[in-house]
């Protein structure tokens, strides 16, 4: 059985690596560092989890949540975002499946992946 | 001659000068009753007795006999001429109408064409014999048939004559009845000298009669100039009769008339053909037949008649009063006839006047020039409580008060006695003591000469006026009290906007030094250019709109210039319906504006600084947390041997990273939550949640690390708790959170109890319950402080550094909640927030 795809947008490397090697157990993960690789990205995949960092330089990380929203053959998609700032994501959050703040612990990410897991 | 023949002549030339004289005299005199036929009279004895000289002076019988038939000419006519006289005398002029009269000259005229022809038939004289004696050449004859018919005739008629003056004589008043005896012997003296001659009485030639005359023409002027039988009193009297203006008219006994003046004719239109003498005063005066029947019988009356139609109608006056003999028996009657037209206009007028003066509204008072009241109107009665009666005569001085001020009277008196109207206010006293308050006009009347006959006072009660007068004085000297002595600035304006009072404040603070400066100043001049049109909007609105008061804030200029801020209530002020200004009471509201205006900046400026702070925290917060994230991260994953089983030692070591890192990431988190809330940054967002989605979120937050950590967890959700919530639900989160990490931090074994349910109605709570190692009770109001732990035993294991728990109460609090801390060391902690619910407010 092929692992499910979880998209990791996430700007920071160390993070994104971090963020990779504790989905790598259940998933096979991608990681992409800005927001416009990413919506082309997604634009011909579907990954069965996406964790979202909202501080992305460009596009921001609320846009993208937007458009993975809105875009139908992603609806199944879980998304996770992942933020510092608690405020930011209080507006978000009902467009995403978690939020939660960084910093993250690995541990809990690996768990709530799982349990998101289709 | 003979003396006999000149002392014959001589008398009967005296006698024609006398009967001359008075015939002359009396005919100038004719206005007289029966002035006019003693003229006559006269003129024929003169005509007699001149005639009679001629007679006897003839020089030749047949002269003489031309001279004595000549002279009886006078001879007929005197008994007619009598009669007449003796009729008018008497009277009884009405026999004389116009065919009587030349009737009673037929005998005369026919006996005078006898004489003529008494050659033919000697029907008058035959016999005739003439004899010279003396120089005069006299005549002796006998007398025909004729003669004594004419002798007849004559004695007749002068006898008629006699008895009727006798008559008459004896009904005059005593006064003109002595005349009469005088009158008679003077006319009888000729006639008995003629009966001798006649009759041949007496052994005499000469005809006595001439000397008769003698007698009778001194007799006549013997009674004329002793009893002035003909005299200018009747004549006067005559005069002042004619010049009436009044109308005269005497009737006689039977309603003739037998005197009317020219003003009589005038009133009754009489026109001026026919003499009314001696007609019925009917047959004259026609147009007022029922008027005359009236009056027929009355003989004494005093009434008022009106003559004329329409516009020339007057009014008459008149007085019937009777006339008198000596018996007191009528013998006619007067009638006066005065105009009164003018009189009944005057009267009317004057009964207009009246009416008008006692029915007038306003009291009037009449006085003499010393000031005695002669008259008072219902009204003054009215008014003052006295009666005409009681201060008739008075002085209207009894009313006087002294709140009249003397001055007032003395002006007054001044005024009126130089023929001026004085206009004033008295303060005077009713009859029952009430004093009240009078305007009064007064004004002196005079006379034609221009003297001063009385005084009329119109006065008019204005003690209702001067009592309102009184207390508007003093209500607007309280008001004025009050006002002057607010602090408040109070100031009025016209209609039109300009001001037309302020109080000292208003000045003060304006820097005027005196009202003179502001007062007619428009209130847009007073204001700054810039808010002049949102001025004026705003008043034009309220009177628009007739809102009674309203309040609005506008900048002003001072005397110097300076701006100084008002706040006001303005109210419309309205007599009656009409609207007359604004009043405004205001404060000087400059130093609250700019208080206002300083806290505004320093907000704007507090706002930025806190933006700006919050943005430094934001991205403090994350390039904190980023490396962070690495390390723990990392360290965690290092831990969990995603990079490979680790020895033990490395085991440890990844053990301490992670604590130290951990240590680093709570020190972080509570320091940027502490800087928020402490900045003010953080405001409390309020927005409906659910209960049940709140501790969803925290669950499936946390249970994965307790669990992780070998610990139960179990949430609970009171069904009693609303559906919905409103609040600042994450930070309720972020609260709920952070005890349940407390929890699961300082539990090593046991279970961790999340509990969300409904305290009471007001309130609902979230508890979180440990089996953990627990507060000693003396740190457990320590550790909500900032910085604090339990004990650095605990700490050093479980790291943080005791913000969470500060922060926590900070935003309990700042929710209007309460956090409860129930712990026993060894056993485990219960801490139970307690938060308001809060319902959604309408319109969110």
């Amino acid at each position: 059985m092929t692992k499910p795809l979880a998209l990791i947008i996430e700007d920071d490397p160390t993070l994104g690596e971090i963020f990779s090697i504790t989905l790598e157990s259940d998933f096979e993960t991608e990681t992409i560092k800005d927001g416009p690789t990413a919506i082309t990205y997604l634009a011909g995949v579907v990954p069965a989890l996406v964790i979202l960092d909202l501080h992305l330089p460009g596009l921001s990380g609320a846009d993208i949540l937007s458009r993975i929203r809105g875009d139908e053959r992603l609806s199944k998609t879980r998304v996770i975002l992942a933020t510092a700032d608690n405020q930011r994501a209080n507006l978000i959050e009902t467009q995403a499946d978690m939020v939660l703040l960084k910093p993250i612990s690995p541990t809990q990410l690996r768990e709530l992946a799982r349990r998101l897991k289709p | 001659m003979s003396l006999q023949s000149i002392f014959y002549l001589s008398t009967l030339t005296i006698a024609a000068i006398i009967s001359g004289s008075l015939a002359w005299y009396t005919w100038r005199n004719q206005q007289t009753m029966g002035a006019k036929p003693f003229s006559l009279l006269m003129l024929s004895i003169f005509y007699w007795s001149v005639t009679y000289i001629l007679q006897l002076a003839s020089p030749g019988i047949a002269t003489k006999i031309f001279w004595e038939k000549v002279t009886f000419i006078a001879v007929v006519t005197t008994p007619v001429m009598w009669l007449i006289f003796a009729l008018e005398y008497a009277g009884r002029k009405e026999w004389m109408s116009r065919p009587r009269t030349p009737l009673l000259f037929v005998v005369p005229f026919l006996t005078m064409i006898v004489i003529a022809t008494n050659e033919a038939h000697h029907l008058f004289w035959f016999n005739q014999q003439f004899f010279r004696v003396g120089g005069l050449l006299l005549e002796q004859s006998d007398n025909g048939l004729w003669f004594w018919v004419h002798a007849a005739y004559s004695y007749v008629l002068i006898l008629i004559g006699t008895v009727l003056i006798v008559r008459s004589l004896l009904r005059w008043p005593s006064h003109y009845r002595r005349q009469l005896p005088w009158m008679l012997l003077a006319i009888a003296t000729p006639w008995l000298a003629n009966a001798i001659t006649v009759f041949k009485l007496l052994p005499i030639l000469i005809d006595l009669t001439p000397i008769a005359f003698m007698v009778t023409g001194v007799g006549m002027a013997y009674a004329l100039f002793r009893y002035r039988l003909l005299d200018l009193a009747p004549i006067a009297r005559d005069v002042v009769i004619e010049g009436m203006h009044d109308g005269m008219i005497v009737l006689d006994a039977s309603n003739q008339i037998v005197d009317i003046n020219s003003a009589a004719q005038n009133i009754l239109n009489l026109s001026g053909e026919q003499d009314p003498i001696g007609k019925r005063l009917g047959e004259v005066f026609t147009s007022r037949p029922a008027l005359i029947q009236h009056y027929q019988t009355v003989t004494e009356a005093r009434d008022e008649i009106a003559l004329g139609e329409g516009e020339n109608q007057r009014w008459y006056e008149l007085t019937l009063s009777p006339l008198r003999d000596q018996q007191k028996n009528p013998v006619g009657r007067v009638i006066l006839v005065r105009d009164m037209t003018d009189r009944k206009r005057a009267e009317e007028q004057l009964r207009q006047l009246s009416r008008a003066v006692e029915s007038s509204p306003t009291s009037i008072v009449i006085t003499n020039a010393d000031g005695k009241i002669q008259y008072v109107n219902p009204k003054f009665t009215e008014v003052t409580g006295y009666t005409a009666e009681e201060i008739l005569g008075g002085n209207p001085n009894i009313l006087k008060t002294d709140l009249t001020p003397a001055e007032t009277h003395r002006q007054l008196w001044e005024t009126i006695s130089s023929g001026r109207e004085w206009r004033g206010e008295f303060c005077n006293r009713k009859k029952n003591g009430e004093i009240y308050w009078e305007l009064a006009s007064i004004s002196p009347i005079e006379d034609a000469a221009g003297n001063i006959t009385h005084y009329v006072a119109v006065k008019e009660d204005i003690t209702e006026r001067k009592r309102t007068e009184a207390l508007l004085q003093e209500s607007e000297l309280r008001f004025r009290q009050i006002v002057e002595n607010a602090s408040d600035l109070i100031y009025r304006t016209d209609a039109n906007g300009r001001i037309t009072y302020a109080n000292q404040p208003v000045l003060r603070v304006l820097g005027y030094s005196g009202e003179a400066e502001v007062l007619g100043k428009h209130y847009l001049d007073l204001t700054t250019p810039d808010s002049r049109m949102k001025l004026k909007h705003t008043y034009t609105r309220q009177l628009l709109k007739q809102t009674k008061n309203t309040y609005h804030e506008f900048p002003t200029i001072a005397a110097d210039g300076r701006e100084v801020w008002f706040g006001q209530n303005v109210q419309l002020i309205t007599e009656g319906d009409k609207f007359i200004g604004f009043q405004a009471i205001a404060r000087d509201i400059t130093a609250i504006k700019q208080a206002q205006e300083a806290l505004r900046i320093a907000y704007d400026q507090a706002m930025e600084a806190s933006r700006a702070k919050s943005q430094l925290i934001a991205k403090v917060s994350h390039e904190l947390r980023t490396p962070l994230g690495g390390i723990l991260g990392y360290a965690e994953l290092l831990q969990t041997n995603a990079f490979g089983s680790l020895q033990p030692r490395q085991e440890k070591a990844v053990g301490e990273i992670l604590q130290s890192a951990e240590y680093l990431n709570e020190m972080v988190r509570e320091l940027l939550d502490e800087a928020q809330i402490q900045g003010n940054t953080s405001i409390l967002k309020a927005r409906a949640f659910s209960p049940a989605t709140l501790l969803q979120q925290a669950t499936s937050a946390m249970e994965i690390l307790a669990q992780g950590k070998g610990l139960e967890y179990s949430a609970f959700l009171d069904p009693n708790l609303p559906q919905e919530l409103y609040g600042d639900d994450h930070r309720i989160l972020q609260i709920l959170i952070n005890l349940i990490g407390n929890a699961i931090k300082f539990t090593k074994q046991g279970s961790i109890c999340v509990n969300l349910s409904c305290a009471d109605s007001d309130h609902w709570s979230m508890q979180v319950k440990d089996t953990g190692i627990g507060i000693p009770s003396e740190a457990q109001s320590s550790i909500f402080e900032p910085f604090q732990q339990a004990s650095n035993a605990i700490t050093r294991e479980n790291p943080g550094i005791g913000l969470g728990l500060s922060i926590t109460k900070q935003l309990v609090v700042l929710m209007g909640g309460r956090i409860k801390l129930e712990s026993e060391v060894g056993v485990g902690s219960t801490f139970d927030i307690l938060l308001p619910i809060v319902k959604r407010p309408p319109g969110s």
